[in-house]
């Protein structure tokens, strides 16, 4: 065992990390926000943390709670600036605030290290550091899909005039997903840098985006337990797949093409819909009605997904 | 009538003459109604004589032009479209609203969660927010919207009547003083007709107040008490539904055709 | 100064013969394909291949890209969107999965390209064309400036006239603005789909050519890049505004050229991404927008 974490230390730490961005992408887009911000408040983190410890020696986890709020301060404002926007043109803009914070970044001369970035970040933080922030983003995630919260993050995301029909302030929910989604971003790029001792501008681009997107596709997007799982599965996947020797890449690329054509709600959205299909033949219509599905026939009006979209 | 008759001088909801206009568009204009407590009132029209845009206003979603709304005497229009609720005001919606991927119990659980003064206020934040309880509200809801048995369903295996009363259970689980339902027996049959115009006359009964839009004339004669009917934005005709529906006005706006039929 | 204009023209060429095909699908049938970069980048990439084993010229070169770039588009549009469409509950899911579909589909020609080239620059060299210099009245330019240019100018206006007058065009942008209605018209809503991908390819095709032969060589990455900057193009004049993608273009280039020249450092590469957050806040429907932006 010892052996195995000693050989796989890399890919160990990048699990953890790479469950805090992917949580970062997911619990946006669970809400309704087609956000990519995450990505961008990885990048924040990573480089606010980076210059704390770097420049000023201050512990890791303090720099790690500094450069969460303060990602967490930006989440805010960018909500609060693109609160108008939905859809595709959210997305945009959150991808262009992500390339935006990049650019700062290869332009931050001495203080970011322009083209090359920061080297030499030392600190302190271990795997039970890694272990124990990822649980407490899990755990902090999880709750947000129980009880009446939960519920509550569905109606805002399935239908927001609904949602406000009963009491919900979509607006204060949508807020919030920026907010959250900046701070486990940061806590993801803050670890990140302190861990590797390094962060660079090709870091945080386009491709990290790309990487938070395929992970949630492929794990899921409606729970926690899909980011974890494509976390997981696309941080170990690229080592496993070297067995395809020049091909991996394009096998890679296949399994995520394959997932956001076929399986939109991913591999946990498999497991729930399985789930969801066991426990429904195991129980009995209701006594006293005519099954739906024959009511269902007499009556002409479209029924269900027709009527949502209208 | 009686509960009706003896609270009917305390408006609960009062529109003085409201307008929304889109661009050039006078969707509602100079329109006033007054919903008196303990009744219910049925609004009729053809489409696009500013019914929808009228249920729009009143529950904060479309921003109004002039006018007043008054909810219990106090001025309305400020009201944000999430506050509503807080006043318990429920609606339904002209095509069924429900959340796909959750079961009825939980759809409905949705309307309780917004009710105040419920026992859940008395649980602490924790519970209340993250707790997977359920509202004894939703229990009476089910029940007298007859949906037992259903609880563990979701929308798209039900018909599209039983969809319609599980809105109605969550608006109803909601606790409100004002009960809004946007062709609430669309698409249902005769049968569940009669069992919702049933159930909504016993609601009236226990005091709630109800506005009813309709395409249904013959609903309208057996459920309302009252009704405006509405044409090209503004009230042409009110009063008992059968004097309203035999009014010359309003059979021609409206229901030159239907009426024969009806 | 009048050198850099030309310049920024140039450049702004590229811009929009890569934006107008976006444009196209967007406005018309709304697919935002984020695969376009990489069928961009791939159809430059097969020339490149092709190039030793046949001699070419430069209208062969532009014709394999051009080629090369509608099948893929074609072959994106049937096993991928119209998989997505099909599957979706509703319209702003669709939007949603074609978007990450786009993103998906995208990196198994970038894995080709990479693993090909080891991420290094390709271009189309000994392609039977060489790009010549030229000097008329002070001003610099190449022959492959010229074609730019001229082919841009030539597109953009034939889209819009396609757009305006043929039947095609008349049913495009009825799908636009609105699906039902073209329906009801007996509008055969998918051979349109895959004819406007298959010429929004070709006109990704023609930019790769073109743009290859003006640096001399481009990455695999390069297409990523220039996804972004076309939406920016895109959005600034309005979608499904032809002349919107011009003048979006035009401005782009523009200030970008002006950013190059009078600041150090590597600003630039932020006005694409600066000017898209402007646009969004202050007027997400563009400068000539044409369809509605929807809110949350």
């Amino acid at each position: 065992m010892s052996d195995f974490y000693a050989a796989n230390l890399v890919l160990i730490q990048s699990t953890f990390i790479g469950i805090l961005l992917a949580l970062s992408v997911q619990v946006p887009m669970r809400a309704g926000v087609f956000s990519f911000a995450g990505a961008g408040s990885y990048g924040i983190g990573a480089y606010v943390s980076a210059i704390l410890v770097l420049k000023t020696g201050m512990p890791s986890l303090l720099a790690i709670l500094i450069s969460g709020i303060v990602a967490m301060v930006v989440g805010l404002l960018l909500g609060l600036l693109v609160a108008h926007l939905g859809g595709l043109y959210l997305a945009m803009a959150t991808v262009s605030f992500d390339l935006i914070v990049s650019v700062l970044a290869i332009n931050g001369g001495d203080l970011t290290g322009g083209v090359t970035g920061l080297f030499g970040v030392l600190s302190d933080v271990t795997i039970f550091h890694l272990i124990g922030l990822a649980l407490l983003g899990i755990v902090g995630v999880a709750l947000t899909e129980r009880g009446r919260v939960g519920r509550r993050v569905d109606a805002v995301r399935d239908d927001p005039e609904l949602a406000q029909s009963v009491g919900i302030s979509v607006r204060r929910y949508r807020l919030a997903a920026f907010v959250v989604s900046g701070l486990l971003g940061s806590v993801a790029g803050s670890l990140n840098s302190l861990v590797r001792s390094t962060i660079s501008p090709s870091d945080i681009g386009f491709s990290l985006i790309v990487l938070a997107l395929t992970m949630i596709i492929v794990g899921g997007a409606q729970s926690w337990k899909g980011a974890v799982l494509g976390a997981v599965i696309f941080t170990w996947l690229p080592p496993l797949l070297a067995g395809f020797g020049q091909l991996q890449h394009v096998v890679y690329g296949v399994i995520v093409a394959t997932a956001a054509i076929f399986v939109p709600g991913g591999l946990y959205g498999i497991y729930s819909e399985a789930r969801y299909r066991r426990t429904r033949a195991k129980r009995k219509p209701p006594q006293g009605e005519a099954p739906a599905h024959e009511q269902a026939l007499a009556i002409s009006v479209p029924n269900g997904d027709a009527g949502r979209s209208a | 009538m009686s509960a009706a008759e003896a609270t009917a001088t305390r408006p609960v909801l009062e529109i003085r003459d409201l307008a929304v206009h889109f661009g050039g568009v006078k969707a509602v204009d100079r329109l006033s109604m007054r919903l008196d407590e303990g009744r219910i009132y049925g609004i009729i029209g053809p489409n696009g004589s500013g019914k929808s845009t009228l249920l729009g206003a009143v529950t904060r979603l479309t921003p109004l032009t002039s006018g007043e709304i008054l909810f219990d005497g106090e001025p309305f229009h400020t009201v944000h479209a999430s506050q509503i609720a807080a006043k318990r005001i429920a609606r339904t919606f002209q095509t069924v609203r429900l959340l796909p991927d959750v079961s009825v119990r939980d759809n409905i659980q949705l309307g309780a969660d917004a009710a105040r003064g419920d026992v859940d206020e008395r649980r602490g934040w924790w519970a209340r927010n993250f707790g997977t309880h359920t509202s004894p509200a939703v229990a009476s809801a089910i029940a007298r919207t007859r949906l037992g048995g259903f609880e563990d369903y979701r929308p798209a295996e039900m018909s599209y009547g039983t969809q319609r009363r599980v809105e109605i259970a969550r608006a109803l689980a909601l606790d409100p003083r004002l009960l809004l339902l946007d062709e609430p027996t669309a698409g249902m049959n005769q049968r569940e007709r009669g069992e919702i115009s049933t159930l909504l006359k016993e609601l009236r009964d226990e005091g709630l107040t109800q506005l009813l839009v309709e395409h249904d004339v013959q609903m309208m004669v057996d459920t309302c008490d009252y009704v405006f009917a509405m044409n090209l934005g503004t009230v042409i005709a009110q009063g008992r539904p059968e004097d309203v529906v035999r009014d010359p006005q309003v059979q021609e706006a409206y229901l030159g055709k239907k009426f024969r039929h009806a | 100064m009048l050198q850099d204009l030309l310049g920024a023209l140039g450049l702004a060429s590229i811009y929009l013969l890569f934006a107008l095909g976006m444009s196209l699908t967007w406005g018309t049938i709304d697919i935002l394909n984020f695969s376009h970069g990489s069928i961009f980048m791939f159809s430059a990439f097969t020339a490149h291949l092709l190039i030793p084993y046949v001699p070419m010229g430069f209208v062969g070169v532009a014709l394999v890209c051009i080629v090369v770039g509608a099948l893929m588009s074609l072959l994106v549009q049937v096993v991928a969107f119209e998989q997505i469409i099909k599957r979706a509950r509703n319209r702003n899911t669709a939007e949603r999965q074609i978007l990450i579909g786009g993103i998906g589909v995208a990196i198994i020609p970038l894995a080709i390209a990479q693993e090909v080239t080891k991420s290094n620059p390709f271009g189309f060299i000994d392609s039977g064309f060489e790009v010549t210099t030229w000097t008329f009245m002070g001003l610099r330019g190449t022959n492959i400036l010229l074609i730019t240019l001229t082919a841009a100018a030539a597109l953009a206006v034939g889209t819009a006239m396609w757009l305006r007058r043929s039947r095609h065009g008349l049913a495009l942008r009825s799908i636009g603005v609105d699906s039902e209605v073209s329906a009801m018209m007996g509008v055969d809503r998918r051979r349109l789909a895959i004819v406007t991908m298959a010429v929004s390819g070709g006109l990704a095709g023609l930019a790769a050519c073109l743009f290859t032969y003006t640096l001399g060589a481009i990455t695999p990455e390069s297409g990523d890049t220039l996804l972004i900057k076309a939406f920016a193009c895109i959005i600034l004049g309005g979608v499904g505004s032809t002349g919107g993608v011009v003048l979006g273009s035009v401005l782009l280039a523009v200030t970008e050229t002006v950013v190059l020249t009078r600041t150090s450092g590597l600003w630039v590469e932020a006005v694409a991404f600066g000017l898209i957050f402007l646009v969004l806040l202050v007027k997400p429907s563009g400068l000539f927008g044409r369809k509605e932006v929807r809110r949350t």
